[in-house]
C-alpha cells in the first residue's frame, strides 16, 4: 500500500500542529464554539447530540494491520472501547473528548492517517472497490488512482468552500462494488482510461450519474476533475443547503450542457501543471504491487474435508469469499454484522484480532467496504480453516455477506441530531428475526439498507429494500422502498405501500419475503431479480397486515 | 490564532504583512467617476470600461462571470473579491481564472468577510491584499505564510506541487 513520504508527513503534521493551536485556544475560551465550529470541521471532528465524533480517513478503503491496531488503541484509550466503520469506508469514534483530539492525532499520523477532509464542503476520502488489486473481475487497479486524487485534492486551495460536499469514488472491475452512479463523480476505468460520471447522490433528491465524458485518459484526470469541480465551484447553487449538491446543478443544466461547460473550462487550464506527469503516477503505482504470495500447498480434499465436519465453516466459505486473481487464494469478508448488534461496530479487541488475521493470513492488509465490513483481500485458501477458527473463536465469523442480515443501516436517532427515527435498533430487530442460518441462505443475496432520515446516510434508495425512518406527528414510523440497486445496474428505490410503525417493520418483512420465496421462478432468481420481473406493487400487499 | 476577532474593523494588509491605507473609493452606480482610484460596480465596468481611459478597480461579486472583463484588463488595476460569507467559496475560483486564465497582474483584493484561517487559501489562489478582519493582520499574514511549506497542487501562487519536487526535471 501507499507509503508516505517526506512530503506527506510534513503536510500531516502541519496540519495537526495548526488544529491544536485551535484546540488548545477553544479549551481556554479564546475561541467560541461558533468560531471553533468551522475549523473542526476541517478535522473531522463533530458535535454529536451526547459527545464528539471523530471521523478518521481511512484513504479509498485500505489500511495496514499496524492502522487497524492504533484503531484498537483509540477505542480502548479514548473511547469507549469500540469504534464505527462506516459506508464511506471510513471510521468513526462517537465518544471522543476534545482535549485528546491533537493527542489521537498524533497517534493517527505516526501510522500515516489523518482526518484531514473528513467534514465540510469539500473533497472528501475517495472510495472504491473493497476487493481492488484482488478480485478476478478487475481491468485495472483502481487504489493508485485514488491515491493520485487524494493527494491533489488535500488542501485544494479553490475548492475548500464548495457549495456542499463532493464524493468520488472509483472502480476498476466489471462490477460496481463502489456504487459510482449515486457520487457526486464516479470513475469507472477501462482498457482505454476513465467513463466519467457525474451528478450521481442520495439525499433527498436521489439522481443517478450522467456518463459525460468517455476514455479519458489517467494522465489527464486531475485537470479534468478540475475543471469539473470549477464549474461546480461557480455554478452550484448555495442558496438553499439542500438544492446544493451538483446532482442540482446537472440535472438544471442537463448532462450534456454540464459536460460542455466542463470541457471549456478543462482548454483554458495550464494542464502540465495541474496533471502530475507519468513518472509520479508510476510512483505511486509501485506502492500497489500483488503482494508476495506464499506458495502454500492447497489441498482440495482437506478443504472438503473441514467443510464437511464443520457446517458453519462451510456456509462461511460460500457466503464470505470470493474469486481471487490467483486460483489458490481468494479475498475473505468478516462481516461486522452479528445478530443483534449494531452494524459496523467492532471492539478494540476485535480490531486486534482483526489485525492479526492479517498478519498470519492475509499479508498484513485489510480493507473497509460500504457495507461496513472488513475485508482480508489475499488469503491463501490453504489457510482458510485456521483463519476461519480464529474469527469465530472472537465473535468474527458471521457467515452473512451479501445476505438479509448483512445491512446497511446509518447512526440514526441513538447519535444523530437530525434523525426522525432509530436506525440500529430497527436493523438489530431485523436480524434477530432472520437470525436463521438455513432461512437467510434460502432467501439468498438481498441488501437491506436502513437511514433514520431523508438525507440518505444509510443508502436507503439503493437497497434491495431501502428503509426510511420519518416522523409522523411525534412519532417514528418507516417507508419501505423496493427495487433499489447500487451496482452497475443502479436503480433507485420506490416507496411502497403506506408507512409502518418500528414493531410492525420486521413482520412486514417476513410476510415480503415469504412472497418473494413463493413468487420466485427457483432460487438463482434474487430477491431484486424477481421484483424486477414483477413490479413493486406485486409486492405492495404483503408489506400490510392482512385486514 | 483563529478567528479570533472576526468582529474587528476590517484593515488593509498585503500579502507580505504590511499594513496600508486603502486609497480607493467605491462608487454608487449614479455617482460621477471624479476621484483617482475608483472603484466601479461589476455592472458598470461592463457597460462603461469601453470608453473610458485611465485604470480603474473593480468589485466583483460571487455570481459576477469574471471572464466579461477579458476586454478591459489592460484598465484595471485592482480587482475586489467580494466576499459575503467566508464559506462562499467562488471568490477563489474567481482569482484563479484572473491569474491564471486572464493573465491579470494587477492586485487582487479580498473584501467583505475575509478571516485569518481563509487566508493560506487566498494567497494560493492569486490574492495579494486583504480587507482583514482582525486585531493584528501583520500577524495573521505571518500565521498564514507559516501553516505549510508545500503543496499537492499547483495554483496561482507559482509554488511547484509536490509531485515537481519528488521529479526534479
Ligand atoms: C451522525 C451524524 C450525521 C449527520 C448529521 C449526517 C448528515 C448528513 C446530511 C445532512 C446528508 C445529506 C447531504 C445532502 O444531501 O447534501 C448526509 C448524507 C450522507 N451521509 Fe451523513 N450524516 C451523519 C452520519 C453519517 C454517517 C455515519 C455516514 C456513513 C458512514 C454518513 C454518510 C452519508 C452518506 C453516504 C450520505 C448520502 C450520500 C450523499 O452524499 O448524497 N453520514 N449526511
Ligand atoms: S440519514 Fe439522517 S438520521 Fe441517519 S445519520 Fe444521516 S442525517 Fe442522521
Amino acid at each position: 500500500m501507499y507509503q508516505y513520504d517526506q512530503f506527506d508527513h510534513a503536510m500531516v503534521a502541519a496540519r495537526n500542529a495548526e488544529f491544536k493551536d485551535q484546540v488548545e485556544r477553544r479549551l481556554k475560551g479564546e475561541l467560541s464554539e461558533d468560531q471553533f465550529k468551522p475549523l473542526r470541521l476541517m478535522n473531522g471532528l463533530y458535535l454529536q447530540l451526547h459527545a464528539y465524533m471523530l471521523r478518521i480517513a481511512v484513504p479509498y478503503g485500505v489500511l495496514s494491520s499496524r492502522q487497524m491496531r492504533t484503531f484498537a488503541h483509540i477505542a480502548r484509550t479514548y473511547d469507549r472501547d469500540f469504534g464505527h466503520f462506516t459506508t464511506r469506508q471510513n471510521i468513526q469514534f462517537n465518544w471522543i473528548k476534545l482535549a485528546d483530539t491533537p493527542q489521537i492525532l498524533e497517534d493517527l499520523a505516526a501510522v500515516e492517517m489523518h482526518a484531514i477532509q473528513t467534514s465540510g464542503n469539500c473533497i472528501r476520502n475517495t472510495t472504491t472497490d473493497q476487493f481492488a488489486g484482488a478480485a478476478r473481475d478487475e481491468i485495472d487497479d483502481p487504489r493508485p488512482w485514488a491515491e493520485l486524487i487524494r493527494q491533489w485534492s488535500t488542501f485544494h486551495p479553490e475548492f475548500t468552500f464548495l457549495p456542499r460536499k463532493f464524493k468520488i469514488a472509483i472502480t476498476g472491475a466489471t462490477r460496481d462494488r463502489a456504487a459510482i452512479r449515486v457520487h457526486d463523480i464516479g470513475l469507472q476505468l477501462t482498457d482505454k482510461g476513465f467513463d466519467v460520471y457525474v451528478g450521481g447522490g442520495m439525499g433527498r433528491t436521489p439522481h443517478l450519474g450522467h456518463l459525460i465524458k468517455s476514455g479519458l485518459p489517467g494522465e489527464k484526470l486531475l485537470s479534468y476533475l478540475e475543471a469539473a469541480l470549477r464549474v461546480y465551484n461557480r455554478y452550484g447553487r448555495r442558496d438553499n443547503i439542500y438544492k446544493a449538491r451538483i446532482k442540482i446543478l446537472v440535472s438544471a443544466l442537463g448532462p450534456q450542457e454540464y459536460a460542455r461547460q466542463v470541457e471549456e473550462e478543462w482548454a483554458t487550464l495550464d494542464q502540465a501543471q495541474i496533471d502530475a506527469p507519468h513518472a509520479e503516477i508510476a510512483r505511486i503505482k509501485s506502492f500497489f504491487p500483488q503482494p508476495a504470495y506464499a506458495d502454500k500447498a492447497f489441498d482440495a480434499a482437506a478443504l472438503d474435508r473441514a467443510k464437511a465436519a464443520d457446517a458453519g465453516f462451510a456456509r462461511w466459505v460460500r457466503n464470505n469469499t470470493l474469486a481471487h486473481r490467483r486460483d489458490d487464494h481468494v479475498s475473505v469478508t468478516i462481516s461486522l454484522k452479528p445478530t443483534g448488534l449494531p452494524p459496523g461496530d467492532a471492539s478494540s479487541a476485535q480490531m486486534d484480532v482483526m489485525a492479526d488475521a492479517a498478519d498470519r493470513f492475509g499479508y498484513g492488509e485489510l480493507r473497509v467496504s460500504h457495507e461496513q465490513n472488513i475485508i482480508l483481500p489475499h488469503v491463501a485458501k490453504a489457510d482458510l480453516y485456521d483463519l476461519y477458527r480464529l474469527l469465530d473463536q472472537n465473535g468474527l465469523s458471521s457467515a452473512n455477506v451479501g445476505k438479509i442480515t448483512d445491512m446497511i443501516a446509518c447512526p440514526g436517532l441513538d447519535y444523530c441530531s437530525l434523525a426522525n427515527a432509530r436506525s440500529i435498533p430497527l436493523a438489530q430487530d431485523i436480524s434477530q428475526r432472520f437470525a436463521d442460518a438455513e432461512l437467510t441462505d434460502k432467501i439468498g443475496d438481498l441488501q437491506i439498507k436502513i437511514s433514520g432520515c431523508i438525507n440518505a446516510c444509510g443508502h436507503h434508495h439503493v437497497g434491495h429494500i431501502g428503509i426510511l425512518g420519518v416522523d409522523k406527528q411525534g412519532e417514528e414510523f418507516y417507508q419501505i422502498l423496493l427495487g433499489g440497486r447500487a451496482d452497475e445496474q443502479a436503480a433507485l428505490g420506490v416507496i411502497t405501500g403506506k408507512g409502518l410503525s418500528a414493531e410492525a417493520v420486521p413482520a412486514a418483512l417476513e410476510r415480503l419475503i415469504k412472497l418473494y420465496l413463493d413468487l420466485r421462478t427457483d432460487e438463482t432468481e434474487r430477491f431484486i431479480d424477481t421484483v424486477g420481473r414483477l413490479g413493486r406493487d406485486a409486492f405492495a400487499g404483503a408489506l400490510h397486515e392482512p385486514a | 490564532m483563529s478567528q479570533l476577532n472576526s468582529s474587528h474593523a476590517p484593515q488593509l494588509v498585503s500579502d507580505q504583512g504590511e499594513v496600508r491605507a486603502n486609497g480607493w473609493t467605491l462608487l454608487a452606480d449614479d455617482e460621477a467617476i471624479g476621484v483617482d482610484q475608483a472603484v466601479l460596480s461589476f455592472a458598470r465596468a461592463v457597460n462603461e470600461l469601453d470608453g473610458l481611459n485611465g485604470r480603474y478597480g473593480v468589485r466583483i461579486a460571487p455570481g459576477d462571470d469574471v471572464r466579461l472583463l477579458t476586454p478591459f484588463m489592460s484598465k484595471i488595476a485592482l480587482i475586489e473579491v467580494a466576499f459575503p460569507g467566508y464559506r462562499d467559496g467562488r471568490g477563489y475560483s474567481t482569482a484563479r481564472i484572473l491569474r491564471q486564465d486572464l493573465g491579470f497582474d494587477g492586485e487582487i483584493r479580498a473584501v467583505g468577510d475575509v478571516l485569518r484561517d481563509q487566508l493560506f487559501w487566498m494567497m494560493r489562489c492569486g490574492f495579494d491584499s486583504f480587507l482583514l478582519k482582525d486585531a493584528d493582520p501583520a500577524g495573521a499574514i505571518k500565521y498564514a505564510r507559516s501553516l505549510y511549506i508545500n503543496a499537492y497542487q499547483s495554483a496561482a501562487d507559482g509554488l511547484k506541487p509536490v509531485w515537481a519536487l519528488r521529479h526534479p526535471a
